[in-house]
């Protein structure tokens, strides 16, 4: 664009921007252990990074399932603090087969033995942000995973 | 990443700025009758016994488990004979809930963050065979469901041949544990929490005397997040809010009742900074109870509490060096005269604690009682210019936090209108922008991190049948009890507590007849509205 106006062009670029749909990420916590802190630091941190963020709270995987179809979501965060985690996410993962949605892209967080993580990932967990993960780390990984349309700004 | 060698200013873990070296200029005004005493004597800053360890170590009181009652009862007579002196029951999601193990939300849940206990039969497996005559339990679980548990350890007590004026222990029953800290998905609203237990404290208050019915426990609003100064301003504002509902009740007197309050603290990182809380603690507990409620007994001025070394501050890199900075809290702790301990252990970040896991926290523990000498002399740390000036400055800090929450109304207003809960968020951010930032220097996660992990430990993973185990059980319960009578014990409590009398009487009847957990929480809430954490994400 040669004759693009220096400091307007920038500025319709980003409205450009802004018209785009958001990337959304539903975050929820499966099951009714009620630790929040996890989900909470992700949720503000992915928000602060330009993402719709739908705080779910505690919630059935198949009510997540159900939410993350109508929500039309990019990402399901899954924030987990009790053992069983292998259970339940299998679970909710099957509740996203069954809503023909398991093209979303399913994160898990928490605490969640090394062991488990590439039979999480066997299972269509697309990453596993086990305690202790940087915060950045688990932004830029929601970053990299859009495509198409779905930008983060 | 700053070095934080080089780093001009310094400040405690809570932010507070603190000088290069401490003179008796930093504590001139400090009366040494008026602002510390003699330990055992008030304001009881040096600690609420004369002797303290040498009269009796701290309790080493192990909060622990998983799976069924059966599998749980094992790791309990495991850990009493290696040496632990005192019980602490951790229940899974489900019991915190007051759900039965064969609700449908239960499902795998059940036996994964905790024990499951959902009747007296539960109880009786857990305890059988232990001497709960002669070593103490905290019966830790929600608000919620604090009543209804501890009734069920009540009347197993009294099976077992102890009776209520002998059963020893705790009831955790703090209100924000499961309201601020954790959520409940289904339970009622903030007045009526603090009604049920408010009633558990005035019952056991004439009932069962050595019972701590509460232990408010500040150890969980600092593992949300907040600092020393905010753990300490919190838990006196909620005790407060306890005090003030049976005080309005106009049935006991502070000193009827104030003797049996406990206390749960948290030792972090910062080790000075929490020495000093814990002494700012005891003097703010006795000013309290003094000034504001003119409380005379000496066991109403006297600040017990337990301490639970800081999970948070526990991770998952390079996990081994967990138990360093165990070792290090439960020094803090000694040195802060708790009366009873619970160290975690290195591997919580991972899973509940292995065998061996515990065995270490136990042995952290007797290491630093029986070779440190630490308990040799009361308050060693007493008349150190800096120890004396922080202690002064988290108690300045302290109250002033205090002042904040009653400006708003106090423990219900700000807890109903979800202020408490912006509070947390607030605090909890700004833990972590502290770390991303490298402001906050962690080993192994922002300094002296490692490509791979250089220890493999076991995983612990609880028994997964523990659903159908549970539910297979209070099915049959269900079928071989008294239905009769449970139906008429529950339709009492239902009536006790439309007519807003003390729950507790009907609800031990209940208990006895083997009424569920789900059961009696069903009680109250066909009759109290439901309430849902307002947490602003």
């Amino acid at each position: 664009m040669e004759n693009a106006d220096p400091v307007l062009e920038p500025r319709i670029r980003g409205q450009r921007e802004d018209m785009k749909r958001k990337s959304r990420v539903l975050m929820a916590k499966p099951g009714i252990d009620g630790h929040w802190r996890g989900a909470k630091i992700v949720s503000t941190a992915l928000r602060d990074a330009g993402f719709e963020v739908i705080f779910a709270g505690n919630m059935s995987p198949e009510a997540i399932a159900k939410t993350a179809v109508q929500e039309d979501v990019d990402f399901v965060g899954l924030s987990i603090l009790a053992a069983g985690h292998m259970r339940i996410i299998r679970r909710v993962l099957d509740a996203l087969r069954e809503e023909k949605a398991s093209d979303m892209i399913v994160t898990v967080g928490g605490t969640i033995p090394q062991p488990d993580i590439p039979e999480l990932k066997e299972m269509g967990v697309s990453e596993v942000f086990p305690p202790g993960s940087k915060i950045d780390k688990i932004v830029d990984f929601f970053k990299n995973s859009v495509t198409g349309d779905s930008q983060a700004a | 990443m700053k070095d934080s060698a080089t780093q001009k200013s310094k400040f405690t873990g809570s932010g507070i700025p603190v000088k290069e070296v401490y003179t008796p200029e930093d504590i001139k005004d400090l009366n040494y009758n008026n602002d510390l005493g003699m330990p055992g004597k008030g304001p009881f800053t040096r600690g609420i016994y004369s002797n303290m360890y040498r009269g009796k170590h701290w309790t080493i009181r192990q909060f622990s488990g998983f799976s069924t009652p059966e599998e749980t009862n094992k790791r309990y007579q495991y850990k009493y004979e290696n040496g632990e002196t005192g019980f602490s029951i951790s229940v899974d999601s489900v019991t915190e809930n007051g759900f039965d193990p064969d609700d449908p939300r239960a499902e795998d849940e059940v036996g994964q963050s905790g024990v499951s206990v959902c009747s007296l039969e539960d109880m009786e497996t857990l305890f059988e065979g232990l001497p709960i005559d002669k070593v103490s339990t905290a019966v830790i679980t929600s608000q919620w469901t604090s009543p209804a548990l501890a009734a069920m350890y009540f009347v197993m007590a009294e099976k077992q041949g102890v009776s209520l004026k002998q059963v020893n222990g705790t009831s955790q029953n703090d209100p924000y544990v499961f309201t601020l800290c954790c959520n409940l998905i289904d339970c009622v609203t903030p007045p009526h929490l603090l009604k049920l237990s408010v009633d558990l404290i005035e019952w056991c208050a004439q009932e069962v005397p050595n019972w701590h019915p509460v232990s408010f426990a500040s150890y969980n609003y600092r593992e949300n997040g907040v600092n020393a100064y905010q753990e300490l301003g919190m838990l006196f504002s909620n005790a407060v809010g306890y005090i003030e509902e049976e005080l309005s009740r106009n049935r006991l007197e502070i000193d009827d009742f104030a003797p049996v309050i406990s206390f749960h603290l948290a030792a972090h990182n910062d080790f000075f900074e929490e020495i000093a809380k814990f002494r700012a603690a005891r003097r703010m507990w006795y000013k309290l109870m003094k000034e504001r409620y003119g409380a005379k007994d000496p066991r109403s001025l006297a600040f017990r509490f337990h301490v639970q070394t800081s999970g948070s501050t526990n991770i998952y890199q390079q996990i081994l060096n967990n138990s360093v900075r165990i070792a290090y809290q439960v020094l803090a702790a000694g040195l802060g005269g708790a009366q009873s301990l619970h160290a975690t252990s290195y591997d919580e970040p991972l899973c509940l604690p292995t065998d061996q896991s515990i065995l270490l926290s136990l042995r952290t523990q007797q290491i630093a009682q029986y070779e440190t000498n630490i308990t040799n002399v009361v308050d060693p740390l007493g008349g150190s210019y800096f120890v004396e000036w922080l202690t002064n400055e988290v108690e300045k800090k302290s109250w002033e936090y205090f002042d904040k929450i009653e400006e708003r109304g106090g423990l219900v207003s700000v807890w109903e209108s979800g202020w408490i809960h912006k509070e947390a968020a607030n605090a909890m951010e700004e833990r972590q922008r502290e770390i991303e930032s490298g402001e906050k220097q962690v080993v192994g996660m922002n300094c002296f991190e490692m490509e791979t992990e250089p220890y493999e430990v076991p995983v612990f993973r609880p028994n997964p049948e523990s659903t159908n185990i549970q539910a297979d059980k209070v099915r049959q319960l269900r079928q071989k009890r008294d239905n009769k009578r449970v139906e008429v014990c529950l339709e009492n409590l239902r009536q006790v507590s439309l007519a807003n009398d003390n729950v507790m009487p009907a609800l031990m009847e209940a208990v006895r007849a083997y009424a569920t957990l789900g059961e009696i929480q069903d009680v109250w809430r066909g009759i109290y509205p439901k309430w849902k954490m307002p947490i602003q994400y």
